[in-house]
């Protein structure tokens, strides 16, 4: 009789642990995609951002059309780059990384020869797309932050006893944080 | 010797700048010890006048449509990025109401001559980027130039007010009347108990001598008594004969009472109250509420 109560509170006891470990696991990984789905709408924003300035760039400076043209086929390679949060590898992460890295990139170039045209500078709503773009390039750097933080909290769940052996049995993988890019998704430096 | 004063100068020289340089930790909040100060003026960059009119503005701006400003005008931040120090100033404190995220953050550094204006979450879309931009480039832009910052900074809220009141969605903060009454209320309940409780004791004190210990009724009355005085001392002794009007028992009460600080049981239920009240007066600082910013906003510099 005893030995059959010692049981009987051990599997109890494994289970309220197991529930709570097991939820607060869940919870953290939805913040983990939360903040990803963050991460892709600023991005996303930024796509929507670049039409707009390329066409006003263009009324000014039409022969820079290189420049204009890399623009844009960065940014339709990289809208074409989307990655579901269930799948976040670090293979997946590294290919969308590298194609918003070139969007960056190429407006980096297109701002710096901007500072060749007065007259666009003087624009009114060419300031107004600039100070769009940058705001979403704070945007970019803050919700990148934010994604890190959520994993960084999760995957420190994971790995600590005893929640490592549950995220075993329920199969909670480590994510991938972003890593810090030499250049690559750098904001470009948009000066006033 | 000419070395150690040219040492010497240049040591009071850093921290004379050091003094001026503000990091998001010591930049001073009034707002935390007043709710009506919404505007950090460490430097005094700003008059007075105007520092008066922001914060009526930004009160008023608060109480209709919940939208929690720090405005702050330095001479210098450390590392001279208006919009990292606004981003850490935000996270820090939370500026804003949580349900929608409305904290607003505008900063002047003179002395870096930049300026950033830094909208929470909720409130990128009654400002956008775009707006914020436009605000700077002709509100505050021409005033900068001159250095002229009361103007720079009035005409700057005065314009952010009026796409602020264009926008009802944005619901004045029912907490800012409510703990306006609650501190009221705490008050006048302080008060209340801090009176209760010096007549408490004066109405105590008057029983306990009206006690006739013969026949344990309470039925004692003063018929004479005389003061003595030692001026030495401080004290006033006082020598009450009492008559039970029941038992026609007599008892006589010495009792001495210091002339600095009156009777005893008042001067305790008097601090007491002060006390209270002194309670009741700190709830009139403001506290922020956990909004969140995304980095929406502009910045720029001049």
């Amino acid at each position: 009789m005893k030995t059959l109560k010692a049981i009987l509170v051990a599997v109890m006891a494994t289970f309220a642990l197991t529930s709570c470990t097991y939820n607060t696991l869940v919870e953290q990984e939805e913040g983990v995609t939360r903040a990803w789905a963050d991460v892709e709408a600023q991005y996303q924003r930024r796509a929507d951002l670049i039409p707009n300035l390329v066409n006003t760039v263009k009324g000014y400076a039409a022969h820079e059309s290189e420049t204009l043209e890399a623009v844009v086929n960065a940014r339709t390679k990289a809208t074409q780059i989307t990655v579901d949060p269930e799948n976040l590898t670090p293979e997946k992460l590294q290919e969308f990384q590298a194609a918003q890295g070139e969007v960056s990139q190429a407006l980096g170039r297109l701002i710096a020869i901007t500072e060749n045209y007065p007259d666009l500078k003087a624009n009114e709503q060419f300031s107004e797309l600039q100070a769009q773009l940058e705001g979403t390039e704070n945007r970019i750097a803050e919700s990148r932050r934010l994604y890190n933080e959520a994993v960084q909290t999760y995957n420190t769940s994971v790995r600590k006893f005893p929640n490592n052996i549950w995220a075993m049995i329920f199969s909670f993988d480590k994510k991938t944080p972003f890593a810090a890019e030499a250049g690559a998704a750098k904001a470009p430096e948009v000066q006033f | 010797m000419r070395r150690t004063l040219t040492f010497l100068i240049s040591v009071i020289a850093t921290v004379v700048l050091m003094a001026a340089t503000y990091t998001p930790d010591n930049l001073p909040i009034p707002y935390l010890q007043d709710r009506t100060q919404y505007v950090s003026n460490p430097d005094g960059l700003l008059s007075q006048t105007a520092v008066d009119s922001l914060n009526l503005w930004l009160g008023e701006m608060e109480k209709t449509h919940g939208v929690q400003t720090v405005l702050a005008v330095v001479e210098r931040i450390e590392g001279g990025e208006t919009y990292d120090f606004c981003m850490a100033l935000g996270r820090k404190y939370g500026i804003g109401r949580k349900e929608q995220n409305s904290g607003l953050i505008i900063l002047l550094s003179t002395g870096d001559r930049a300026y950033t204006i830094l909208t929470g979450r909720g409130l990128e879309g009654t400002l956008p980027d775009a707006i914020c931009k436009r605000i700077e480039n002709y509100q505050m832009l021409p005033a900068l130039r001159e250095g002229d910052w009361d103007t720079a900074m009035l005409n700057a809220v005065r314009a952010i007010t009026t796409y602020v009141d264009g926008d009802d969605s944005l619901v004045g903060s029912s907490d800012f009347d409510d703990s306006d009454t609650g501190a009221l209320i705490g008050f006048i309940i302080c008060m209340a108990l801090g009176l209760g409780i010096i007549f408490f004791a004066l109405w105590y004190d008057e029983r306990r001598k009206s006690y006739c210990p013969s026949c344990k009724q309470y039925k004692m009355k003063k018929i004479s008594g005389y003061t003595t005085r030692n001026k030495r001392l401080g004290i006033r002794t006082h020598h009450d004969t009492y008559r039970c009007s029941h038992c026609y028992f007599t008892k006589e009460l010495h009792w001495d009472e210091n002339l600095n600080s009156g009777n005893g049981a008042a001067a305790a239920g008097g601090a007491l109250g002060g006390s209270f009240f002194g309670g009741g007066g700190r709830s009139f600082g403001g506290s922020f509420g956990g909004g969140s910013f995304g980095g929406g906003g502009a910045s720029g510099r001049f």
